[in-house]
């Protein structure tokens, strides 16, 4: 508990700086998952910056600017009231079928990194199908040197990770595996 | 005794590199890039001419900052392990290595005078090494997060981007005094002086980048680019911009800072830098994992070389002459 609190103390303080520095080392991923629905089905649904329903840990999207470059949309995480994350698209192609957007306000709590950019796509299969691919570039939760475990590189990854993971696990459970 | 395989493949693999290297120094052409793999901690050796990989070096600690000594030497800056070391290009091996504290981050090589600058990304300061054993020597007060550092042509100026400040400090390359320190756009971080010494400051945050007399210490332009600005080389009169959220390179004309052209490279360009020869242009692809070289007179890119995992190079990569 009390440890709790500590931490809440020490990211309320460190808050401002996070619009600053980062980390010394950007980090990235890369998932994927292939499914049978065609790409234009997958790109339908996952298409429209302003409507992540798709992904289970969304409860709602509000924004502004359709799919627009700059567009902005608030996610809404787990249910009315939950912790958000604010995001802007930065690139928009209808015709490759991906866009790419960044994020511009979230807790550490919330997700433990900085600077985070990201990249989704859907890609033509042979036979049909479609891979889904999502890409992330971010440096970890903690700013400056010597980071606490929970803000590291490796929680980072591991955020994200599991973002990334179950979206495209719900997509797959969707559109039917194509393995 | 037994057929070993993986023996017969290692000799394949040596034949390769031998037999363009031997070119390399028959006809005394091609360039070498050294790029910084900061997320498989390696060094990639790229022949230019050949288009090739030549090996890849060993580097522990996520190294992001290099610098290449044109007398056969490259250093690396690892943030992570805060790791400055120093390599013979003919061995790959470690000449001097030293621990800082802080964050370094970027480097840059004052070869007359014997110095080396790091940038100390947690502690406002440049740190002035020694060049060969790298032993502190000073230490120069930044404003807060200095990340680019370059030396200009003329051997006078040392330039520090200073990217939660806003700022460039300009010192003296001979006392390691300040000279000035002005305002730039929003979050500077790579910078590189141009041929004619003006300083070229690409500015993350405000997408532009900003052209500063370093004699009168004054900003003569800002000008806009693509998103996210990190690098800036110079090839056949022109600036070359690397823009990490684009995934192009800007084009802008060096003697009316207009923009003639903006190239698509691969995603997140990041370290930019010339040939020796002033014809290319050689930019490291953070997320593809390559190289993408850029001919400076037709601005197309010729041609894209594998690198290992996350190619920074921050810094001045591109070595001229024979293989070494």
């Amino acid at each position: 508990m009390r440890y709790l609190k500590f931490l809440a103390v020490l990211i309320g303080v460190l808050i401002p700086a996070m619009a600053l520095a980062h980390g010394p080392t950007r980090q990235k991923i890369s998932l994927s998952t292939d499914v049978a629905a065609s790409p234009a089905e997958v790109w339908d649904v996952i298409g429209n910056f302003q409507d992540m329903s798709w992904h289970p840990a969304v409860h709602s999207t509000s924004g502004e600017g359709g799919n627009e470059i700059d567009a902005t949309r608030v996610l809404t995480l787990g249910e009315e009231g939950g912790p958000t994350i604010s995001e802007v698209l930065y690139k928009y192609s209808a015709e490759k079928m991906s866009y790419s957007y960044r994020i511009t306000d979230v807790l550490v709590e919330v997700l433990p990194v900085t600077n985070y950019s990201s990249h989704l796509t859907v890609i033509p299969l042979d036979g049909g199908g479609s891979k889904i691919e999502w890409r992330g570039a971010f440096y970890r939760g903690y700013p400056n040197n010597d980071p606490p475990p929970e803000l590291n590189d490796e929680a980072a990854i591991a955020a994200v990770t599991g973002v990334y993971q179950a979206g495209l696990d719900a997509l797959a459970a969707r559109f039917g595996s194509s393995n | 005794m037994h057929w070993r395989p993986g023996l017969a493949a290692a000799t394949r693999r040596l034949t390769l590199w031998v037999l363009p290297s031997l070119v390399a120094t028959v006809v005394a052409a091609g360039d070498f890039a050294y790029v910084t793999n900061q997320n498989s901690d390696d060094v990639s050796v790229l022949d230019l001419e050949t288009g090739t990989e030549l090996r890849r070096v060993p580097v522990a600690g996520k190294p992001a900052g290099i610098v290449v000594d044109e007398r056969g030497r490259y250093y690396t800056v690892s943030p992570d392990s805060k790791t400055v070391r120093r390599f013979d290009a003919a061995t790959d091996g470690v000449l001097a290595e030293i621990t800082l504290d802080g964050g370094p981050m970027g480097i840059a090589l004052d070869r007359s005078r014997g110095h080396v600058f790091v940038s100390d990304w947690y502690e406002a300061r440049v740190r002035v090494l020694h060049a060969d054993t790298l032993a502190p020597i000073a230490a120069l007060q930044t404003g807060s997060a200095p990340a680019g550092l370059a030396v200009s042509p003329d051997g006078r100026w040392l330039a520090c981007a200073e990217r939660d400040a806003d700022a460039v400090s300009i010192f003296d390359l001979g006392t390691l005094s300040s000279v000035h320190r002005l305002p730039v756009g929003s979050r500077p971080f790579g910078l590189a002086f141009a041929p004619d010494g003006r300083l070229f400051v690409g500015n993350v945050g405000s997408d532009d980048v900003s052209v500063i007399d370093p004699v009168a210490g004054e900003v003569l332009a800002t000008v806009p680019v693509g998103a996210r600005p990190y690098g800036v080389a110079f090839a056949a009169g022109r600036a070359f911009v690397s823009n990490q959220y684009a995934d192009t390179v800007s084009v802008l004309d060096l003697a009316t800072l207009a923009a003639v052209a903006t190239i698509d490279v691969g995603e997140y360009p990041e370290g930019i830098d010339s040939t020796v020869d002033d014809t290319r242009i050689v930019v490291a692809n953070w997320f593809s994992n390559s190289v993408s070289v850029i001919d400076a007179t037709l601005l197309e890119v010729i041609g894209e070389i594998g690198t290992g995992d996350g190619p920074r190079a921050f810094g001045r990569f591109v070595m001229g002459g024979e293989e070494r």
